[in-house]
């Protein structure tokens, strides 16, 4: 190759520039930038279509997305309702605490120190702790209901693995002489006896929740709505009133201790109300704290135990014949020398009193007396009296447990069963069912239905003997309380008091100990006007005392001498200094 | 004469703009304030449920009759010793 004669290069050496070739000037197709053209509009509008999908069409996810970086679900907490006693004090009441927990990986690599240190906050030994930190369980409790300054000891600690959750802890001020009435809950806050159980439904809170939205230093700035609202539990005010519950609590535990029975109960019913005052149980339990709770202790023996209440339920077969104008008060029987037959039978009293009126059948409590008057009666109308007074009946007092008793169908009475139906064998009801049927003497004849809670309004009775019998059966019961009745040791300084008492023979495997009695005591106070009905059970006291007369009168004695005087009633009798008979005249049975 | 319109409209936008996010500020506060008492007032009926019980606890009964009787050394009075008076009554 040769260079140009002008030196210059020149392509092809034509003449023509390069960039003007005309082999290289390319003629494309019209439809390519028209597809070109067309792909990039379709793309921008499948942008725009799920640009427009995503905002407006289904934009439930991505905003739902958007929400868990901001919006917090919150707990709201309920708690359990109070429970109050008529006056206002506090019987149960929650408290918020915590659960310690631990993660069990996580709380590996402590030092044994702190481990020591977290097991003396926590109350137990350090080998339990260390067991169950060595559980093949990844998450464990530790101890549940810590309160709260433990706790934020505990958490002080820094140990690493500590879990702490809130739970709310059931605390009983008045300990073991409310435990019987106010019952308790368990772990989880649930109740699990007496009123705690029964107003279950009431007490419990219901927690709720809401969303908010919380900015960066976690302080919520915006409330946005509830998911489910709280609802805290009711408080409830009960009928009870603690200085009568303490007083009755008090005079069955030494009444008990005193007599060396097995067990003791007694409530108190306002005559006017229905309302129970008090129900004490002896032995008892400590409700804040039931470690090592016994069914003795549990039992409450005034609603789940039924005995045969024997001669306080006297005065039912009385009143029914004189409310059917068959005896008067005045109406004389010969009861003989203390042995009488019936049906096959021999019925006996204590003494031979010969012949005596219905009165002195009270006064004395005749066995036989009661009988002769039975005997006027007919099954059905005794049947009949027993089943409005309520027993035998399913009682609605809106307490768990509480049990029916046994009154047998009137048409299988034979005569024998009837005559000790007329003293209060053979038939069986709870102390509270007697309690109940004998407001119909502190009351005019009528009976009212009780109640646990304050009751605000008068309540309606239903009447089942008239007013007349009823105040002729106040009579009669309050001789029995005087000197020559069975029940001397029932007199209340200062005020007239009048009831009447029962031994009966407990049944031991199906027969009728000659060895273990029930003492019982049925009465009311002041009988010039009635405010207490007070029923006391001293079961099997193993002492050399053992009738009702001996037991539970003095402690019925005891208790409405104190709870008159707490309550400020005033005095109706002048007579300050009681005299007890030095051989008190016992009871037949 | 739209012109002036126009600014006018422009500058009640960015104003109304503005206020919207002043009252954002001052909900948030407010709800935040809000919360703060809700919390306060949870904390004050946790204390008055304590309290109530330690009402109940140290005004029981037992507790009183026990130091009536040990360290005031009171007894219970019996009708014998009590003058009744009665109102109305000479």
């Amino acid at each position: 190759m040769k260079a140009g004669a002008n030196g210059s290069r020149v392509a092809a050496g034509k003449g023509v520039a390069f960039s003007k070739s005309p082999v290289l000037a390319v003629r494309l197709p019209d439809w390519r930038s028209r597809v070109v053209l067309f792909v990039l509009f379709a793309a921008f509008a499948a942008l725009a279509g799920r640009a427009l999908w995503v905002q407006a069409m289904d934009n439930q996810f991505l905003q739902k997305k958007g929400a868990s970086r901001y919006m917090r679900t919150e707990e709201l907490p309920a708690t359990r309702g109070k429970i109050f006693d008529r006056n206002g004090m506090v019987l149960a009441s929650s408290l918020p605490v915590k659960s310690v927990s631990a993660f069990t990986e996580d709380i590996k690599g402590t030092p044994p120190e702190k481990l020591r240190e977290l097991a003396r906050l926590l109350d137990m030994p350090e080998a339990d702790l260390l067991k169950k930190l060595a559980s093949n369980r990844s998450y464990v409790y530790l101890k549940r209901q810590v309160e709260m300054d433990v706790v934020a000891r505990i958490e002080k600690l820094d140990i690493d693995g500590i879990d702490t959750r809130k739970e709310y802890k059931r605390f009983y001020p008045q300990g073991e002489v409310m435990a019987h009435i106010v019952g308790f809950t368990n772990v989880e806050d649930v109740g699990q006896e007496a009123i705690e159980l029964a107003q279950q439904k009431a007490l419990a809170g219901q927690p709720g929740s809401r969303r908010v939205i919380k900015d960066r230093l976690g302080r919520i700035v915006e409330d946005v709505g509830m998911q489910r609202e709280p609802h805290d539990g009711k408080d409830l005010t009960l009928s009870v009133d603690s200085k009568l519950q303490y007083i009755a609590f008090n005079s069955v535990k030494e009444a008990v201790d005193k007599f060396h029975a097995k067990a003791g109960a007694a409530v108190v019913l306002d005559v006017h109300t229905g309302e129970v005052l008090a129900l004490a149980n002896w032995p008892t339990y400590d409700p804040n704290n039931r470690a090592h709770l016994t069914g003795e202790q549990l039992r409450n023996r005034v609603i789940t135990d039924t005995f045969e209440p024997g001669s306080t339920l006297k005065p039912f077969t009385v009143a029914l014949a004189m409310d059917k104008g068959l005896v008067k008060p005045s109406t004389l029987f010969d009861t003989g020398g203390g042995r009488y037959s019936t049906g096959g039978h021999i019925i006996r009293d204590t003494h031979a009193h010969g012949v005596i009126d219905v009165s002195t059948i009270i006064q004395k409590s005749s066995n036989i007396g009661t009988t002769k008057i039975s005997e006027m009666l007919s099954a059905q109308e005794m049947w009949e009296m027993f089943t409005k007074v309520g027993f035998g009946q399913a009682p609605r007092y809106g307490f768990p447990g509480a049990v029916a008793g046994r009154v047998r169908p009137y048409k299988s009475w034979r005569t024998v069963a009837k005559a000790n139906m007329s003293f209060g064998q053979g038939i069986s009801m709870s102390l509270l069912q007697l309690a109940h049927a004998w407001l119909i003497f502190a009351r005019d004849g009528d009976i009212i239905p009780l109640s646990f809670q304050k009751v605000t309004e008068k309540p309606v009775g239903q009447q089942v003997i008239s007013a007349k019998t009823a105040a002729q059966m106040r009579t009669m019961v309050e001789s029995v309380v005087g000197p020559g009745g069975t029940a001397s040791q029932a007199q209340v300084a200062g005020y007239r008091a009048g009831g009447k008492t029962g031994t009966a023979q407990k049944v031991i495997d199906g027969r009728y100990s000659q060895t273990h009695y029930v003492g019982s005591f049925a009465g009311m106070v002041p009988m010039s006007n009635p405010r207490f009905l007070i029923a006391v059970m001293i079961d099997d006291p193993t002492g050399p005392i053992h009738t009702g007369g001996g037991v539970a009168a003095p402690t019925f004695a005891a208790l409405a001498a104190n709870a008159l005087r707490a309550a400020n009633v005033p005095p109706d009798s002048t007579v300050t200094d009681i005299i007890i008979p030095e051989h008190p005249f016992e009871e037949s049975n | 004469m739209t012109g002036k319109l126009n600014v006018m409209l422009t500058t009640l936008l960015v104003g109304c703009a503005l206020s919207v996010v002043n009252a954002r500020y001052q909900r948030n506060h407010l709800v935040n304030d809000l919360e703060k008492l809700a919390s306060q007032q949870r904390q004050l009926d946790i204390d008055w449920a304590q309290l109530q019980l330690d009402q109940s606890t140290l005004g029981k009964n037992e507790r009183i009759e026990q130091i009536a009787r040990t360290e005031l050394n009171m007894a219970p009075l019996s009708p014998a010793r009590t003058q009744y008076l009665t109102e109305g009554e000479k």
